[in-house]
């Protein structure tokens, strides 16, 4: 669970039999603009020791100011432990990157402990955000063992290799990730999504080929030395294509997971629209650009705040009945690797 | 006494209880439907604040307590954190807010025009040539498959240039095994780079392009002056340098929004660039003096070049967005070169 978005709440949709919850944010991007440029010089003036501390508080406030039914999220880390994570982390990734840029040929060989490696680093990572992140005092939990996620990368995982299969290896992947939460003893189920899902990559597959038709013709033109200039215009093609297809991907694949997840007496519905992200995310590319990066907090805001906005729970029952499950300890350390390696498989 | 509305959750499920909590000096007494509690306030623990987000007083047994009365909690645990509330403090004050952004500029002004390119020099010290020679080796390779081929000059033009770079090259004692490769290259016209440990490709466009063999040996040192100064390798690390720099400090919104950082990245590395070149075209000054050649050659085949680039871009070359100080820029300083 990457942010307190496992959640359901605002009205938009054909009245069921279920009570319907706003997801509501109510985060000020100036309050957050100041916790964050405090925090980033603190973490600067500690060399990065703080850099902890400042993760902690951003989260916590961000999980604060998400409301469902009135009630917020809590994020429960302890500071030290991420501090520990991070040393680990940075260690590891040095190495990497080395090897990477020393003898970029042999960084191969790097990929398979990461392919070893990263099941567990993705699994730890989970357990370690769903254990820290509470709502009424009932705390999330991930149960997914390495084992089964080792097993889902080895059966699906070949797939990524063939390029238009990647998004059924995402899918089996995202199954995975969400059969697992739990919600104190409550657990995650998730229906067929797998039309949708998949449906998204196809069209935007589509969209693709015919953008690079488009750009190959360019090319051809420029390559002539008909339009010298076109490579600029090819270039702007190009990166404008992608950033549409990333919104769009991201718009629809995120309803078609979250409309499909189930949490006890709670179901979601999301409407993102893909116009709204691209739209978005532009304005947010321009504003942290002329910035200078100052806008970054408010863009954070800004886009958790949409995806609130487009996001509702709908409770077919009283949202009292949970239980809190038995304590366990988790650790860290796949957490901050994860993290560094970029590693995003949030619902 | 202080008192304030809260709302109890047991520990076991997620069932709210509103209630009334009253503080006393050693306890805290929380009164709800069916319920009467008192914990000693040691047993509380609280949360350090956050914004205006509601507190938690975690109770023994997991129970809980949630309520947006800050001051209640405040004036109950005074100092129940005194670092995070310190920093919650400057938090809340825009003065504080920008004297951070004022440090944070200030730090990030450094790191790109200061910090970095020193952390680079200092790196680039603790890395053995060994390293470097493989880094050449990789994307020599590269070139070799994609874009060269072997020279088309004859085997007395490459003997008498071979000659030139050795007399470049003599008594440097600097532990690279420098060699001159002449190839011939699509597309990249009349061109000379030095790969790190020591390799100098050198097109055969711009054998052609140049007057006279000194004008040949101004670029090759040149070159050597890249090698020498590790330009490869330093250039490699302040790149790393850099994005983790950007990511450590804007790399906080949606991932698709760090490619902000990409274009002011781009451009701050052309500056890098910009700077490796000047201080190679220095040393190519100095190394052509001290084999007894004038670095006008320099000049001289800067002219050429950039004609020659002129004439089959069609455009002028500029100082901002390129990875070359403006060639005028680099003939005054060859000419008034001491």
């Amino acid at each position: 669970m990457a942010l307190p978005s496992t959640d359901g709440g605002s009205a938009a949709n054909a009245a069921g039999p279920g009570k319907r919850h706003a997801v509501e944010f109510t985060a000020d991007a100036g309050e957050y603009f100041r916790i964050w440029i405090v925090n980033l010089a603190l973490t600067i003036v500690t060399l990065g020791i703080y850099s902890a501390w400042a993760k902690v508080r951003k989260r916590r406030y961000f999980y604060g100011h998400t409301r469902i039914d009135g009630e917020t999220f809590e994020y429960r880390a302890n500071p030290l432990a991420i501090l520990k994570g991070r040393l680990v982390a940075v260690a590891a990734i040095a190495v990497f990157y080395a090897v990477g840029y020393f003898a970029p040929l042999y960084q191969w060989i790097l990929w398979i402990p990461l392919a070893v490696f990263g099941p567990w680093l993705l699994v730890r990572s989970l357990a370690f955000n769903a254990y820290n992140t509470a709502y009424r005092n009932v705390r999330f939990r991930f149960e997914g063992s390495y084992k089964a996620c080792l097993k889902v990368v080895i059966v699906y995982g070949w797939l990524v290799f063939t390029g238009f299969l990647y998004p059924y290896f995402k899918h089996r992947l995202i199954r995975f990730v969400a059969e697992n939460h739990r919600y104190g003893t409550a657990r995650f189920e998730i229906a067929d999504f797998k039309k949708p899902f998949i449906g998204a990559y196809a069209n935007a597959f589509g969209f693709g080929i015919v953008l690079m038709v488009f750009l190959l013709g360019l090319m051809f033109l420029t390559v002539q030395g008909k339009a010298p200039y076109l490579f600029f215009g090819m270039a702007v093609l190009f990166y404008g294509g992608l950033f549409l297809l990333f919104a769009y991907i991201r718009a629809r694949t995120t309803n078609a997971i979250w409309n499909a997840v189930r949490i006890g007496p709670l179901n979601f519905e999301s409407s993102l629209r893909a116009s709204d992200l691209i739209w978005l995310y532009f304005s947010n590319l321009v504003a942290i650009t002329f910035t200078l990066g100052l806008a970054t907090p408010w863009a954070a805001v800004r886009a958790m705040r949409y995806r609130a906005s487009k996001t509702t729970g709908i409770a077919s029952g009283p949202l009292d009945g949970f239980a809190q499950a038995e304590a366990q300890q988790v650790s860290v350390a796949g957490e901050e690797v994860a993290d560094l390696f970029d590693i995003d498989i949030a619902l | 006494m202080i008192e304030f509305e809260a709302v109890y959750y047991d520990g076991r499920t997620s069932a709210r209880k509103p209630v009334r909590v009253r503080g006393y000096t050693l306890a805290i007494q929380i009164v709800g439907e069916g319920l009467r509690l008192e914990v000693p306030l040691g047993k509380v623990r609280v949360d350090p604040p956050v914004g205006g987000t509601r507190r938690a007083l975690h109770l023994p047994d997991g129970a809980q307590l949630q309520t947006d009365d800050q001051r209640a909690v405040e004036a109950l645990f005074p100092r129940a954190h005194p670092l995070e509330g310190w920093v919650h403090a400057l938090e809340r004050r825009w003065v504080y807010a920008l004297a951070a952004v004022a440090l944070v500029a200030a730090f990030a002004w450094w790191s790109v025009v200061d910090g970095l390119p020193r952390a680079a020099r200092i790196a680039a010290g603790f890395v053995p040539a060994a390293v470097e020679v493989n880094l050449g080796e990789q994307s020599l390779g590269f070139f070799e498959r994609n874009v060269c081929g072997p020279s088309a000059l004859g085997a007395a033009r490459q003997q008498a240039l071979q000659r030139r770079f050795a007399r470049l090259t003599a008594g440097l004692a600097d532990g690279y095994a420098y060699s001159l490769l002449p190839r011939a290259c699509r597309g990249i016209g009349a061109n000379a780079f030095a790969l790190p440990g020591g390799a100098v490709v050198m097109t055969d466009a711009l054998v052609k392009l140049a007057r006279n063999d000194d004008q040949i040996s101004a670029v090759l040192a040149h070159e050597i002056g890249h090698v020498r100064h590790r330009h490869g390798l330093r250039m490699a690390l302040q790149a790393a340098g850099l994005a983790a720099l950007a990511a450590a400090l804007f790399g906080d919104a949606t991932s698709i929004t760090s490619l902000a950082t990409m274009l002011p990245t781009a451009l701050l590395q052309n500056g890098y660039s910009r700077e490796l070149e000047a201080e190679a075209d220095d040393y190519a000054f100095q190394r052509l003096k001290e084999i007894g050649l004038s670095p006008k050659a320099f000049a001289e085949i800067m002219l050429l070049l950039e004609k020659d680039h002129k004439r089959r871009s069609g455009g002028e070359s500029k100082d901002y967005f390129s990875t070359h100080p403006a060639t005028a820029k680099r003939i005054e300083r060859a000419l008034a070169a001491p």
